[in-house]
């Protein structure tokens, strides 16, 4: 015989821990082992709950004199009687139940995005984005250096960050294999490697874009902005292989996370801005670039400029004397 | 005839050994004559910190009028200028008898200060403006590290050469605690007001004929009040900046060749200029500086100097880096030296930075103008204004000034011409 419906057992967010099919009615529900559908929940009567079926088809759950009575919704009125629908739900004590009918509609199927960013589970991914990330890492030591190098010393750096970047993946790895039951190990170290991609051609061009246009605070808003972006970035892709999270509710932590970061760090450089120092605040970055390039201001202009200097040096000096005895 | 010989070369020896040496024997004898005779119009002066009641600094000073006036340095009483309301200055005789003194006029520029207490002085001393011969042996009295009323011989050696403001080069060991204090001759007249040592017998003294410029100016002055000053202070060094900036880094500079770059170097006696080049095996850059600075400078507080010009070149070069490796290196100089030694909340702003991309006659630089502003003397400045050389891949010039206590206007002004000296060939 066909079912009529299930009665459906949900947790706080929803989601159905349990499914109980129902071939007649009525149907009682309680804590008793007698019950058609057994709740474990002490605020819940042992007969609690019947679900009846009138003559046009129409169903009815009867609160049977319990304790803690019956609930329109999640957190409704009190009531003896309610007319079920299909999906809608009702408590008895601190369970939600729901029945639905088995001509109940549903969502649509949803797209496994998992298997459409398959790129990073592919095996050759992880090697490649490590390789590349090495190389990178090794050519910037290799730059940056002002000393005569050997390759152990362009090497290490690079190798350093790289063992970091493995403990890192292997972390989440561990978390995804807690959560989800799958290492996942490989496609953090790409999210990872990917990552560290993102700080590099950051910090690059944030350093040409600051050296080109010297007005423009570059490596700063960099420094918070961009970063923040890249943090974001990167938790919603641990989260994605970590997690069982929707897509939605992903994007909202790796947001939270990102903005707290750039948050406390804003509140941190807002704190040292607002105290005295000596330091002179200026960016020395200059890059070798033909003097065509580049564009420039005249010597009268730099000038004239230091109006706004001496302006704003003038206001700090006024509130100074205002603060001081 | 041998016999004449004799007795000629006997009173030779006579005539140039033994003489001098009852002059040196009168000398030795007159020092304790000389502390006798004018250590009673030398005094203790002491800074007072009003609320804890104890002495925040101490130096010398000596009676120089009939009405009581006293000699000092403008340092021994600068934490009086600057905080009115938390000091009070006392002064103490010989016979160890205290009484508040007030400033009744202040020469920042030269380091002096008159005050004034109300008793009347047992006497006083008296400035000598003529020149006297260098050699000359002469007295300096002051309270050494608080030690009590002490002498120091020593020797008048003319005035500095290659100075901004006068000063007498006095070797004999002044040490701190004797700033304010006379320098006499055995006849009892101040050559000098007790001001610098740098070590070794090696001493400073303010000429007297400032002092007596500046006794002469307050000489009508009754009563001043205390916060008065700074103004006054910020005033002479206003007015003082003219006479060392104006036409400085203009086209009569004298300019050195470094590398490829023409660079502005000594422009006034009172710089001097020092060079350096850093060439090791190890390094595969080369760096050569070239350093001038003015040696005098104004004390304005323990914190604060003005009339400082310091200005440096520094030229890397390599003909073995990557660009982009020697480029790193490069920012880096561009960025050193972004902190400065001195200064505190109380006294200056924090720094506020301009940086441009400038085309100058010869090139593009990029620039750098740093200042901050002194928050107790309105209108006078800190600036470090910093160029550096763009274009070439394997050379860098980096070249730093760094002005202190002087106006915007003379920022503006000198950072335009020392941007405009600094030329190169392509």
């Amino acid at each position: 015989m066909a079912p009529l419906g299930y009665v459906e057992i949900l947790d706080a967010k929803g989601n159905v821990t349990e499914r109980v099919r129902i071939d007649s009615f009525p149907v009682q529900v309680g804590r008793a082992y007698g019950n058609h559908v057994v709740v474990n929940d002490p605020y819940v009567c042992p007969v609690h709950l019947a679900i009846e079926s009138d003559e046009s088809g129409r169903l009815f759950a009867r609160d049977l004199e319990s304790v803690n009575g019956l609930r329109r919704g999640v957190d409704g009125d009190r009531v003896s009687v309610l007319e079920l629908h299909s999906g809608a739900p009702f408590r008895i004590g601190r369970t939600l139940l729901r029945f639905c009918s088995v001509d109940h509609t549903l969502a649509p199927t949803l797209i496994d995005r998992q298997t459409q960013a398959s790129w990073l589970a592919s095996s050759y991914a992880a090697p490649i984005a490590g390789l590349i990330i090495l190389l990178l890492l090794c050519l910037d030591s290799f730059l940056g250096s002002v000393e005569r190098v050997t390759v152990a010393k362009v090497v290490s750096e690079p190798l350093m960050t790289l063992s970091m970047l493995l403990g890192w993946a292997g972390l989440w790895a561990l978390a995804s294999r807690i959560v989800v039951s799958r290492f996942h190990f490989a496609e953090h170290v790409a999210i990872a490697c990917a990552a560290i991609f993102g700080f590099l051609v950051l910090s690059t061009l944030s350093e040409w874009l600051e050296f080109f246009f010297p007005v423009i605070p570059a490596l700063w808003m960099a420094g918070f902005l961009g970063s923040g972006v890249i943090l974001a970035g990167l938790v919603y892709g641990h989260l994605s292989r970590a997690s069982a999270m929707r897509r939605r509710s992903r994007l909202w932590a790796a947001l939270l996370v990102s903005g707290a970061a750039i948050g406390l760090s804003l509140i941190i450089d807002f704190a040292n801005r607002s105290k005295f120092s000596n330091v002179m605040e200026y960016t020395g970055i200059v890059k070798p670039i033909d003097a065509a390039w580049l564009p420039s201001t005249s010597v009268n202009q730099f000038m004239e400029n230091t109006e706004k200097l001496k302006k704003e040096l003038d206001l700090l000096a006024q509130k100074a004397r205002a603060t001081q005895p | 005839m041998k016999r004449n010989v004799a007795i000629a070369v006997l009173l030779f020896w006579f005539s140039t050994g033994a003489l001098p040496s009852r002059l040196w024997a009168q000398a030795i004898k007159a020092t304790p004559e000389i502390f006798k005779q004018f250590s009673e119009h030398v005094v203790k002066i002491e800074v007072v910190e009003s609320g804890s009641a104890a002495k925040a600094s101490i130096g010398t000073g000596f009676f120089a009028s009939a009405r009581g006036d006293i000699v000092t340095n403008y340092h021994v009483v600068s934490k009086l200028i600057h905080s009115a309301d938390r000091y009070r200055i006392e002064v103490t005789d010989p016979s160890g008898q205290s009484s508040p003194a007030k400033v009744l006029g202040v020469d920042v520029v030269y380091d002096l200060a008159v005050l004034r207490t109300d008793r009347h002085p047992k006497g006083f001393l008296t400035l000598e403006t003529k020149p006297i011969e260098q050699g000359t042996r002469l007295y300096s009295l002051g309270h050494p590290r608080d030690l009590g009323l002490t002498i120091v011989e020593g020797t008048y050696n003319g005035l500095l050469r290659h100075t901004l403001y006068p000063k007498v080069l006095f070797t004999g060991s002044l040490n701190p605690g004797m700033s304010g204090g006379p320098t006499l001759t055995h006849a009892g007249t101040v050559i000098g007001v007790n001001v610098a040592t740098e070590g070794e017998q090696i001493s400073f003294l303010v000429p007297a004929e400032r002092a007596l410029a500046l006794l002469e100016k307050t000489a009508r002055v009754e009563n001043r009040p205390g916060n008065g000053f700074l103004a006054e202070v910020g005033q002479q060094i206003q007015a003082n900046q003219a006479r060392y900036l104006s036409g400085m880094f203009s086209s009569k500079t004298p300019s050195i060749s470094f590398g490829p770059y023409t660079l502005p170097t000594k422009p006034a006696d009172f710089f001097r200029c020092w060079a350096d080049a850093v060439r090791r095996k190890e390094l595969p850059y080369v760096a050569v500086t070239h350093d001038c600075s003015t040696d005098d400078y104004i004390f304005v507080s323990s914190e604060q100097s003005s009339g400082i010009v310091r200005f440096y070149h520094q030229l890397l070069s390599t003909a073995e880096l990557y660009p982009s490796q020697f480029f790193n290196l490069y920012s880096a100089q561009v960025q050193a030296g972004n902190t400065a030694v001195f200064g505190n909340e109380e006294e200056v702003t924090p720094f506020r930075c301009q940086t441009r991309n400038v085309q100058t006659q010869t090139g593009k630089v990029k620039a750098v103008l740093c200042a901050r502003q002194y928050v107790k003397l309105p209108g006078l400045y800190d600036a470090v204004f910093r160029v550096a050389t763009l274009g070439a891949t394997n050379v860098g010039l980096v070249s730093t000034l760094n002005l202190s206590g002087v106006s915007f206007e003379n920022i503006e002004a000198l950072s335009r011409r020392y941007m405009e000296s600094i030329k190169w060939r392509r």
